[in-house]
């Protein structure tokens, strides 16, 4: 059942869904009758001498994860006065405690609020309240942002360290709240099973809002499962498995890399923060054996000549996603990966990890991509979509319009936000049931074709009244310059759009060719006025390309 | 081909490093000392580190080999000066 106050949104969105009777996503949400925990416990039984996990270089089993997670499970039922939210913060980083607390969270019937103490200390306190999360588990290092949570928490909180031997001098510190050590956990065999709830959370996961404001969006474990049982068999995991864990905990992405692992007693292995930096020795010295990140990271590996033929042999799949993947980009990944499948997967938060896919083929798929960036493919089992136009009327084939998608995968909406969840989850007339606005423009395939990806609703302006798509424009000038990261902004702000464009090449080197090769391609209206090279784009946390940030570059380069 | 030394190399992360922290609106981060950690001090993300390999290879125009140093020592800016030094001067 989902928490009390955030019932209205949850229970409204819940009736939709049910009443959207024939439809596949009826079926396929009510057979996701297992906990999300299910898969995890039957590896640890399975398989409890293999290893679960490598994190700060230490490999833990399965017997050991689950002991550690059982601990915090049963001291979390343990204190159940904290429990008036189904939610446990998990404030640690790529620790043995961050999954012990992610899997002992949800061992106790609860979802996960995943907090990163790299992020800066304001975001993750709002992170924090807006979560309502009455119980949090910390490790050692994230220790130093504990203040922030804590001082101006309304409400008593119960603080899990299990890192910590002595908690007396918190306990002074902040006598409002409880403070459990690690010798105080509950042992794990006083963990019980929690009743299975249809709508149990999985993870309340934070993504930008256009306000500014965080916006959580609230995944039910059955979502989750709905994405695992296709995920694990398709690329056919199994124990000898050893799957990178590029994304921080923070990233929806990481789900994939826990559960997919743990589903089938596979090995999540989860480069420190440093160990990031040298993608190319973690495959090789951690054995991977799947590697998933965003595609930043191929395009810097190519920069670094880290993608030579044949330098990762022992990778035998290789996912994309979280923002396009260019052609250039995966040319270079499949050549140095001669035994791995390459998949660009798609998805927003909103619709649980990843909803559409497509597998890369070097004979095929160069023609099937536009502007140079990789299809987004086709929608997993039970998810359907329409591609629709501004007064979301489905628009004809081979035509562009956002992209709209329903399913086992469609999460429950925006934490105690209806008018927001109401906002992005719809019913389309002439179609049953709910569907996500994704705000992502695609071109509606002709019978057979992949989902084109042609960038986000909002990046299509008017240029001295002409449509204009940033994207076609990023695509002609990525072309030219030998950079994959370019972004093109409108620029200046007129009273009806914009009196022109400019763009932004993360490239060191200025190329005075440049405006006369994107001119050859592209109407005068279309050419940026300006180029701005710098060596590095602003990125988000996840890696993306920040186009919030970019912009502001040019209310600066314009004072 | 270029040869560098270490306070060569650090001039030119110092720039990187500034141009950067404004580029992202941050404070620049003044004179970088020699135990400064890029990674953890936050000046820097992962992603970011990568690319400042790139940008200090096309600096230094040639491929420099960052397989040896240890992640520890990789993002801490004395070692990372010496080291690219001795690269360079290896070759």
């Amino acid at each position: 059942m989902l928490p009390e106050a955030g019932g209205s949104w949850a229970s409204e969105l819940g009736r939709q869904l049910k009443n959207s009777a024939g439809s596949s996503s009826v079926a396929a949400m009510t057979s996701a009758t297992r906990p999300l925990w299910a898969g995890f416990m039957r590896a640890a039984r399975n398989f409890p001498q293999r290893p679960a996990v490598v994190a700060e270089r230490e490999t833990v089993s399965y017997a050991d994860l689950r002991d550690s997670a059982c601990s915090i499970a049963a001291t979390i039922q343990r204190y159940s006065e904290f429990s008036s939210t189904q939610l446990t913060a998990v404030l640690a980083y790529r620790s043995r405690t961050a999954f012990a607390g992610v899997l002992g969270t949800l061992l106790a019937g609860n979802g996960y609020v995943p907090l990163n103490r790299t992020f800066p200390e304001g975001r993750t306190h709002a992170m924090f309240e807006r979560s309502e999360c009455r119980s949090l588990i910390v490790d050692a290092k994230s220790l130093p942002q504990l203040g922030c949570l804590l001082e101006h928490a309304q409400q008593r909180i119960l603080v899990i360290l299990p890192d910590v031997r002595d908690v007396a001098p918190l306990a002074a510190k902040w006598p409002m709240h409880r403070f459990v050590a690690s010798e105080d956990l509950s042992p794990a065999s006083h963990w019980q099973e929690p009743a299975l709830e249809t709508d149990g959370l999985a993870y309340l996961l934070f993504t930008s809002g256009s306000t500014g404001t965080p916006k959580g969006v609230a995944v039910a474990q059955r979502n989750v499962i709905s994405f695992l049982d296709y995920m694990v068999e398709r690329y056919d995991v199994s124990e000898q498995d050893r799957l990178s864990q590029m994304f921080d905990m923070t990233f929806d992405l990481s789900a994939f890399d826990m559960f997919v692992a743990w589903e089938r007693g596979a090995c999540v292995c989860c480069p420190t923060q440093k160990e990031i930096i040298k993608p190319d020795s973690y495959i090789r010295n951690n054995d991977l054996t799947v590697w998933f990140s965003v595609p930043s990271t191929a395009v810097f590996m190519k920069q670094l000549s880290l993608l030579k033929p044949g330098s990762y042999p022992g990778l035998r799949v290789s996912l994309f996603c979280g923002e396009p993947l260019p052609v250039s980009s995966v040319q270079a990944w499949s050549e140095a990966v001669p035994n791995s499948i390459v998949e660009n997967l798609y998805g927003p938060t909103e619709l649980t990890i990843a909803c559409t896919l497509y597998r890369w083929d070097a004979l095929h798929s160069e023609a099937e991509s536009e502007m140079g960036i990789v299809p987004i493919g086709y929608p997993y089992p039970g998810m359907n979509y329409l591609v629709v136009d501004e007064e979301l009327h489905e628009v004809s084939p081979g035509e562009q319009g956002e992209l709209l998608m329903s399913g086992p995968q469609m999460s429950l909406g925006y934490w105690k936000d209806a008018r927001k969840t109401a906002d992005a989850f719809i019913n389309v007339t002439d179609h049953t049931g709910v569907y996500y606005r994704t705000g992502d423009r695609v071109r509606r395939p002709q019978s057979g074709a992949p989902l084109i990806h042609l960038g986000r609703v909002d990046s299509q302006i008017k240029v001295l009244g002409h449509r204009v798509e940033l994207g076609e424009i990023e695509a002609v000038v990525r072309k030219h310059c030998g950079s994959d990261a370019v972004v093109a902004v409108g620029w200046p702000r007129t009273s009806s759009g914009y009196g022109g464009v400019e763009a932004f090449v993360e490239n060191q080197v200025e190329n005075h060719h440049l405006r006369d090769a994107v001119r050859s391609e592209l109407p005068e209206y279309m050419v940026p006025r300006k180029f701005h090279f710098s060596d590095r784009l602003p990125r988000n946390a996840n890696g993306k390309l920040d186009r919030a940030a970019i912009s502001k570059l040019l209310d600066g380069k314009h004072d | 081909m270029i040869e560098a030394s270490s306070e060569q190399i650090r001039t030119f992360l110092q720039q990187y490093i500034v141009e950067k922290s404004l580029a992202g609106g941050k404070e620049s981060p003044g004179e970088l000392a020699d135990d400064c950690d890029l990674l953890l001090s936050g000046m820097i993300d992962s992603l970011g580190l990568l690319d400042l390999m790139g940008a200090i290879q096309q600096h230094c125009q040639q491929e420099i080999d960052f397989e040896a140093l240890d992640p520890e020592q990789l993002t801490v800016v004395g070692p990372l000066c010496r080291y690219v030094s001795e690269q360079l001067a290896s070759r």
